[in-house]
C-alpha cells in the first residue's frame, strides 16, 4: 500500500467512526429530551398555569408559552382565610408527627440494636412487616376506634394515626444507622461511669444526628403528603389539612385552576427540594436498606 | 443482666403499644366489623357472612377486582420498563447529568395529591393541555374526555400511575448499578460482547435482587393506592376504574355502611399478606 492509500483508508474509517458516534450521541440526547419532557412537563404546566391570567387559561387557543404573567392567583389563594388555616393545620400535624416519631423510634432502635433480651429479633422483623402493611387496609376499623375515643376531628389524633407508618419506617432506618456505629465508644463511656441509658443519650444520639435529622424530615413529609386518613378522620372544614382542603375544590362544580395550581406550587416546592436533596437516603429507607447505593 | 432486659422492654414498649393499638387491634376489629351489620351510629349485630355474600352478589365486583390488579400489574410492568430506561440513560456520564437526574426525580418528589391535581388539569375536557395539543396537531377532531370516557379512563389512570412511580424504580436501579463491578463489563468487552449482551448477561442479573424488591413493593403500594383513583376519576365512569380502596371509602365513609366496608379490604388481605411476606424475606436476606 502506498502512503496515499493508507491515508485515504484512514480518512474513510475515521469518517465512518465519527458518523456512527454522532448518530449514537444524537439518539442519546433525543432519548434524554423525550424523557425529560415526560418527567418535567407537568411541573412546567403547574408553574405556568399558576402565573397566567384566566383569560389565557380558558381561551380557545391556549399557547404552550405564557403570553402574560401575573401573581394574581397566588394573591387570591394566599389571602383566602382557609388556605392559611389549612397550612397551619398541616404544619401542626406534620410537626407533631415528626417529634413523636423521633422520640419513639430512637428509643426502639436503641433497644433493638444495643440491648439483649428474648424476643428482640421477632420485634425487629415485626417492625419491617408493619412498615409493609398499607394504611388503606385498616382505615375503616381505625375510624370506628377513633370515633369511640373521640379523636376524630382532632389534629393530634390524626398525627397519632400517622405514627403507625412513620414509626416503623424511621425505626428501621435508624436501626440500620445505629448498626454502623461501633460499640467501643459506648463501652468506653460506661467504663467512665455512664449508665447504659446515658451511653445512649450522651454518646450514641449525638453520633447518629444525621440519621435522626433525616428521619425527622421524612416523617414530616410523609405526614404532610398524607391524604386518606386526613380525609376520613377530619370532617370539620376548619381542621382540614392542605391535601384534603386543596383537592376539595376539585369536587365542587367550578374549578379555579389558577389559584389551585398556585396553592399546589406552594404546598409542594419545599417537599420537592427535600426529596431531591436527600434522595439517596430516602430510596434506601424505602427499600428498607436492602439495596445500598 | 436483668437491668438490661428491663431497659430493653421499657424502651420498646411505646412502639409495641402503638402497633397494638393502631395495627393489631384495628385488624381484629375489622374482622369483627365485617361480620356485623354495623352502620355509623347504630347496629353491630352478628350477621355471619352476609356482608361477604352481599359483596359477591354485587354485579361490578369482578370489574373492581380486575381494575385493582390490572392497574397494579400493568402499572408495575410499565414502571419497570420506563424506570430501567431512565436508569440506563442516567448511568452514562455526560455533562449536565446531575441536572437531568433532578428532572427525572420530580414526579417521585412531588406530593401525590399535587401530582393528581396537575394531571386532572392537563386531562381536562375543555381547557386541558392534552386536548389542545392533540387538536392542534390534528390527531383528534373532537376533544377527548380522558377521565370520563369509559374506554379511556383506565388507561389515563395507568399513565398517571406510571408517571408518578417510574423515578423510584429508576433511582433504585441506578443505585444498584453502582454496585456492579466495572471489571465485569471490561472483561465482557474484551470477549467481544455488544451492549445488548452486556445488559442481559451482566446488568440484569446484577440487579435481580433490586428488581424483585422494587416490583413487589410497588405492586403492594399500587394495589393499595387511594388518592390516585379517588381524585382522578372517583372510580367512575360507572365503576370502570373502581378499585378496592375507593370502594371501601364509598361504602364506609360516604354510605356509612361499616360492615360491608370492612369486608372489602379483607377479601384482598390473603393476597396482600402473601406479597408482604415474600418481599420481607427478600429485604431481610441482606441484613
Amino acid at each position: 500500500m502506498t502512503s496515499v492509500q493508507i491515508f485515504t483508508n484512514l480518512v474513510h474509517r475515521s469518517f465512518a467512526y465519527y458518523a456512527c458516534r454522532t448518530i449514537k450521541r444524537a439518539l442519546f440526547w433525543l432519548a434524554l429530551l423525550v424523557f425529560a419532557l415526560w418527567a418535567a412537563f407537568p411541573f412546567y404546566w403547574m408553574f405556568t398555569t399558576s402565573l397566567r391570567p384566566d383569560r389565557e387559561l380558558y381561551s380557545r387557543n391556549v399557547t404552550l408559552l405564557p403570553q402574560d404573567l401575573t401573581l394574581n392567583h397566588y394573591h387570591i389563594e394566599f389571602t383566602r382565610y382557609l388556605y392559611v388555616n389549612r397550612l397551619s393545620n398541616s404544619l401542626i400535624v406534620a410537626s407533631a408527627t415528626a417529634l413523636a416519631t423521633l422520640a419513639i423510634s430512637c428509643l426502639a432502635a436503641f433497644s433493638i440494636t444495643r440491648l439483649r433480651y428474648p424476643g428482640r429479633s421477632t420485634l425487629a422483623r415485626s417492625i419491617l412487616l408493619v412498615y409493609l402493611i398499607p394504611s388503606s387496609l385498616l382505615f375503616i376499623p381505625t375510624y370506628t376506634i377513633m370515633s369511640r375515643v373521640n379523636l376524630n376531628n382532632n389534629l393530634l389524633g390524626l398525627a397519632l394515626t400517622y405514627l403507625s407508618f412513620t414509626v416503623p419506617f424511621c425505626t428501621w432506618m435508624l436501626m440500620g444507622y445505629f448498626k454502623t456505629i461501633p460499640l467501643d465508644l459506648e463501652e468506653a463511656a460506661m467504663i467512665d461511669g455512664c449508665t447504659r441509658f446515658q451511653s445512649f443519650t450522651k454518646v450514641l444520639l449525638p453520633l447518629a444526628l444525621p440519621a435522626i435529622a433525616a428521619s425527622g424530615i421524612f416523617s414530616f413529609t410523609l405526614a404532610w403528603n398524607e391524604f386518606l386518613y386526613a380525609l376520613v378522620f377530619i370532617t370539620d372544614s376548619k381542621l382540614q389539612t392542605l391535601p384534603v382542603g386543596l383537592s376539595s375544590h376539585i369536587q365542587a362544580d367550578i374549578y379555579m385552576w389558577g389559584p389551585l395550581m398556585a396553592g399546589s406550587v406552594m404546598a409542594s416546592v419545599p417537599i420537592v427540594l427535600i426529596y431531591i436533596l436527600a434522595q439517596r437516603v430516602l430510596v434506601q429507607g424505602m427499600l428498607a436498606g436492602a439495596v445500598r447505593g | 443482666m436483668g437491668g438490661e432486659r428491663r431497659l430493653g422492654y421499657l424502651l420498646i414498649l411505646p412502639t409495641v403499644l402503638l402497633f397494638g393499638g393502631l395495627v393489631a387491634f384495628p385488624f381484629l376489629s375489622a374482622i369483627w366489623l365485617s361480620v356485623t351489620d354495623r352502620v355509623v351510629g347504630s347496629g353491630g349485630n352478628f350477621v355471619g357472612l352476609a356482608n361477604y355474600l352481599w359483596l359477591l352478589r354485587w354485579p361490578d365486583l369482578g370489574l373492581m377486582i380486575f381494575n385493582t390488579w390490572f392497574i397494579a400489574t400493568v402499572g408495575v410492568a410499565l414502571k419497570f420498563v420506563v424506570g430501567m430506561c431512565a436508569a440506563l440513560l442516567l448511568n452514562v456520564s455526560f455533562r449536565g447529568r446531575t441536572f437531568f437526574r433532578g428532572l427525572f426525580m420530580l414526579p417521585w418528589a412531588v406530593p401525590t395529591f399535587v401530582a393528581v391535581l396537575v394531571w386532572r388539569w392537563m386531562y381536562d375536557h375543555h381547557s386541558g393541555v392534552f386536548n389542545t395539543v392533540l387538536m392542534r396537531l390534528g390527531i383528534t377532531e373532537h376533544r377527548l374526555s380522558f377521565l370520563g370516557n369509559p374506554d379511556l379512563a383506565l388507561l389515563s389512570v395507568i399513565v398517571f400511575v406510571v408517571w408518578k412511580g417510574f423515578p423510584f424504580f429508576g433511582l433504585s436501579y441506578l443505585a444498584g448499578m453502582q454496585s456492579i463491578p466495572n471489571e465485569l463489563y471490561e472483561a465482557a468487552k474484551v470477549d467481544g460482547a455488544n451492549a445488548w449482551q452486556q445488559f442481559f448477561y451482566i446488568t440484569l442479573p446484577g440487579l435481580q435482587h433490586v428488581i424483585a424488591i422494587t416490583c413487589l413493593l410497588s405492586l403492594i403500594w399500587t394495589a393499595n393506592a387511594f388518592e390516585m383513583v379517588y381524585l382522578l376519576t372517583g372510580g367512575g365512569p360507572s365503576n370502570r376504574t373502581q378499585v378496592f380502596t375507593v370502594l371501601t371509602y364509598q361504602l364506609g365513609i360516604v354510605n356509612l355502611r361499616l360492615g360491608e366496608a370492612a369486608a372489602v379490604p379483607l377479601m384482598f388481605f390473603p393476597m396482600l399478606a402473601g406479597l408482604i411476606v415474600v418481599v420481607s424475606r427478600y429485604m431481610l436476606r441482606n441484613q
